[in-house]
């Protein structure tokens, strides 16, 4: 891989894990649109329970509780995945050269 | 604008998973064919960066917030609809299985919205813009309409779902993604396609790299 290519991913990844880091420090807790649309207007007797229990709900490692810095630790450990599962897949389905 | 679990019975759901999955299948086709290995280093970066910044919620008014969806610049760098379905896949199946945002069940629909109608709204949007205007309010605008037209779209499927009444439904989604698909989808895929135009232009696929008129 050239090496401006490689500065690229490290920038890129870099700005990444800022915004992780930073994010649950300076996300707003407000619902979202689409919370915020059904906490007005859902139809009685619907419920959002989660069909399965997912290992970091609502962006935090359960373990260290609900706390900015635990969300971060956990944003950043969801870009490491998000990253490298992205990477594999298109690299794996890329287009291979006909020689 | 992530669908939880309940929100659409099971038999929707599979349906909106059928859908994604004819997708996915023209989206593997497409790479095989056109995804280039130096294209996979953007790709990769723009999904750690979709997800960080999916994380960051902007506060808008009415005390709600959102966040960017992303798939519409990811779209018009790689130069391909099905490259913004590829990405928020990734993100959104991450999203739904390792945060618990966005139900499993709801995982086909959540793909359909944000990964099929984001991406393709926004790459065709951009290409038809870009024959009127030059290229930077072209992107802003086909950002824009990446997150807000998916979020109409949201409405009247949890309407046929039986979860929102439709015309209410209609009115807050649609007025607060309006405000993000502004504030946050708009300004940040703007700055992010300014950027990546400044530094890699030749990352940026040949068919919606930025033309001379723009800068």
């Amino acid at each position: 891989m050239e090496t401006r290519t490689k500065q690229f991913i490290i920038v890129g990844l870099v700005v990444a894990v800022v915004i992780a880091i930073l994010a649950p420090f300076l996300a707003s807790s407000n619902p979202d649109g689409l919370e915020s649309t059904a906490e007005k207007i859902l139809n009685p007797g619907v419920s959002d329970e989660a069909v399965v229990q997912s290992p970091m709900p609502d962006y935090i490692i359960p373990a260290l509780g609900e706390d900015p810095i635990s969300g971060s630790i956990a944003i950043v450990i969801g870009v490491i995945i998000v990253f490298v599962g992205a990477y594999a897949l298109a690299f794996f389905l890329r287009k291979r050269d006909s020689s | 604008m992530h669908i939880p679990d309940g929100f659409i019975p099971l038999w929707q759901c599979i349906i909106y998973y059928i859908i994604i999955i004819v997708v996915g299948y023209f989206a593997v086709r497409w790479a095989k064919t056109n995804l280039q290995e130096k294209q996979i280093p953007l790709l990769a970066v723009l999904a750690a960066g979709i997800f960080a910044i999916q994380a960051m919620n902007i506060p808008i008014p009415w005390g709600t917030s959102g966040h960017m969806v992303g798939a519409a610049i990811v779209a018009i760098l790689i130069g391909s609809p099905f490259a913004g379905f590829l990405v928020l896949a990734v993100v959104l199946i991450i999203q739904g299985l390792v945060f618990g945002d966005g139900g499993i069940t709801a995982l086909g629909i959540n793909i359909f919205n944000m990964g099929v109608l984001g991406s393709f709204i926004g790459f065709y949007g951009f290409k038809g813009l870009r024959s009127f205007i030059s290229d930077i309010p072209a992107v802003f605008i086909a950002c824009f309409l990446g997150v807000a037209i998916p979020a109409v779209a949201a409405a009247i499927e949890l309407w046929v779902a039986g979860t929102f009444p439709l015309i209410t439904g209609l009115y807050f989604m649609g007025i607060y993604h309006i405000i993000i698909g502004i504030v946050g989808e708009g300004v940040i895929s703007t700055i992010v396609y300014v950027a990546i135009s400044q530094v890699r232009p030749d990352l940026i696929a040949l068919g919606t790299r930025v033309s001379n008129k723009s800068f």
